[in-house]
Formats: C-alpha cells, sequence, structure tokens
C-alpha cells in the first residue's frame, strides 16, 4: 500500500489557514484563556451530540443496548475523544474547520466503542476464524460450469497455502463479515494491520489463481 | 459472469491503496474537500482508493461527513 503523504503538499486545494471561527475555538481552548473552562464545555457539549448522532447511525451494530446504557457510550465517546483533541490541539493545522478536525476524533472513538461492545457480546465464533472449506455462498453447485468449480477448486488450494494470519483474516472478513474492528480486538492488534492482511491474502490469491491458469476477471471482462 | 463478478469483489485490490492510517491523518481536509465541492480524489487519491475497500474507514468517513454537514458553523459561544 502507498503513503498518502506526498499527494498533500504542493498546490492542491486544501484549507490552508484555519478561519475565524476555528482559530476561536484554539485561541479559548488554550490553557490560561479567561474562557478557557466554558469552551472545554462548550466542546464538551457538542461533542456528545456529535457521539449520540453517531450512535444512532450504529445502531444496527449495537442491538440490544439502550437507556442508561447507551448514554454511557455516548459519554465515554465525547470524553475520550475531548481528551485526546486537548492533547493533540497544537497538531491542529487549519486543513479544515476545528470542528470538523475535533468531530474526528468522536467518529473514532465510536468505531472503538462499538467494536469492543460487539466483540464482549458478539465475539467472532471459533468457525468464523478457521479455514475448513469455501462457504455454502461460493462452493460451486451441480449445474456451475466446469471452469467456474475449478477456479473455486483452485481458491480453496490458494486459502489454504496462504500465511496464518493472512488465512485468518481473510477467512474472518471476506468469507465470514466479521467487522474488521471486531477482528482487530480478537487478535489483539489494530485496524490497519488487519487492513494490510486482508490486502496481501487478496492479492496473493489473485496471484495464485492467475499462477493456476484460473485469473479472476474483473468487472467488465469476460 | 456473476460468479466471476463475485470472486473479483471477494478478491478486489486497488493498487495505490493509502491504508488505514493514512486515510485516518487526514480524513478531516478529505471530507472538507467534499462539503465545498471539490473532487477529494484528486488530491488525496490513495485514502479514495482505500475508501472503497475498508468498511472500517468508510464507516468513520460517512460518519464525519454526516456530522460535519449537520453541525456545521458551530461557534465556541
Amino acid at each position: 500500500m502507498s503513503s498518502e503523504s506526498t499527494t498533500t503538499t504542493g498546490s492542491h486545494t486544501v484549507r490552508a489557514a484555519a478561519d475565524s471561527e476555528s482559530e476561536l475555538w484554539i485561541k479559548r481552548l488554550r490553557p490560561g484563556h479567561p474562557r478557557h473552562d466554558q469552551t472545554v464545555s462548550r466542546l464538551h457539549d457538542v461533542l456528545l451530540r456529535i457521539a449520540y448522532h453517531e450512535l444512532s447511525r450504529r445502531r444496527g451494530r449495537l442491538d440490544s443496548i439502550s437507556g442508561p446504557e447507551f448514554d454511557d457510550l455516548a459519554n465515554q465517546a465525547a470524553d475520550d475523544a475531548l481528551v485526546n483533541i486537548l492533547r493533540k490541539i497544537d497538531d491542529f493545522r487549519g486543513q479544515s474547520r476545528f470542528t470538523t478536525w475535533a468531530y474526528k476524533f468522536v467518529m473514532f472513538e465510536v468505531s472503538g466503542k462499538v467494536a469492543r461492545h460487539t466483540w464482549r457480546t458478539h465475539p467472532p465464533s471459533r468457525e468464523a476464524l478457521t479455514w475448513d472449506r469455501l462457504p455454502d455462498s461460493l462452493a460451486s453447485g451441480p449445474d456451475d460450469r466446469l471452469e467456474q468449480r475449478e477456479q473455486l477448486r483452485a481458491l480453496s488450494v490458494a486459502i489454504g497455502e496462504l500465511t496464518d494470519r493472512q488465512r485468518e483474516v481473510f477467512v474472518a472478513i471476506a468469507l465470514n463479515d466479521v467487522p474488521i474492528d471486531v477482528l482487530a480486538l480478537e487478535l489483539g492488534t489494530n485496524r490497519n494491520a488487519i487492513y494490510k492482511n486482508l490486502f496481501d491474502a487478496r492479492r496473493n490469491l489473485r496471484a495464485s489463481l492467475a499462477d493456476s491458469g484460473h485469473p479472476v476477471l474483473d468487472e467488465g471482462q469476460s | 459472469m456473476t460468479e466471476h463478478r463475485d470472486l473479483d469483489e471477494l478478491l478486489r485490490v486497488i493498487e495505490g491503496d493509502a491504508g488505514c492510517t493514512a486515510g485516518e491523518a487526514i480524513l478531516d481536509a478529505y471530507v472538507e474537500l467534499e462539503l465545498a465541492g471539490e473532487d477529494p480524489a484528486r488530491v488525496f487519491p490513495g485514502t479514495a482508493i482505500h475508501l472503497k475497500s475498508c468498511p472500517g474507514c468508510q464507516a468513520d468517513h460517512d460518519g464525519l461527513l454526516d456530522a460535519a454537514r449537520r453541525f456545521a458553523g458551530v461557534s465556541p459561544e
């Protein structure tokens, strides 16, 4: 995978300077400003609204959670986002409005907390992590063409030849729909590391299928 | 073709993918460009590719875009 850093410099249209409202937020959030405490409190109120909104948007992943537990999750997300914002305030470069930058921390906290809740209540099953055979949704049927059956057989062999971690990640995410952040918790790592494993697994599987004479055709190819 | 397309999706790899960490750092700038009606893929091509492939980062992006739209212009007053 490539880095994005080289594309963020130069003459591209990225907000170069903070707008006056963003400057006001930053100034008042600095320790020692006479309105520091009021501004921190104001920011927390906004972050809490964002957290509630985002948790509601992701409600599908929170099934049984409601009432005080839901409130607790929103408050934790807002509290933790606020701590991170105040800690990293010198990193704000004005490439977005201050509020957009700040809301980003809420998204990350909500993602993490939703994943942790899912992991606690519905951890990935052993079957979702282990490789046995292709799932029924992929397995070839009696009416399939010989070519397709052979391609799926080659895929099955190629999955078996992945590294243990690549196979575990591919089987969980691609074949069993385990959410990436839940798998990261299960395996004691982070989203980026899991994504890299998945990316490498997919690339290796494509290469193996091509090497064995069963290349995967891109969409639009016949 | 259906089988091919399904397998293509299952094994989708798009070269130039910037990964999760690179996208996290610039997600606010990415969203700001979208809000301004500009094409963020011109400035952050690797993240534009990544967001098509990573459901976790896509959820964060969609949430941030929605929040930045709904709660825009919040002042410190």
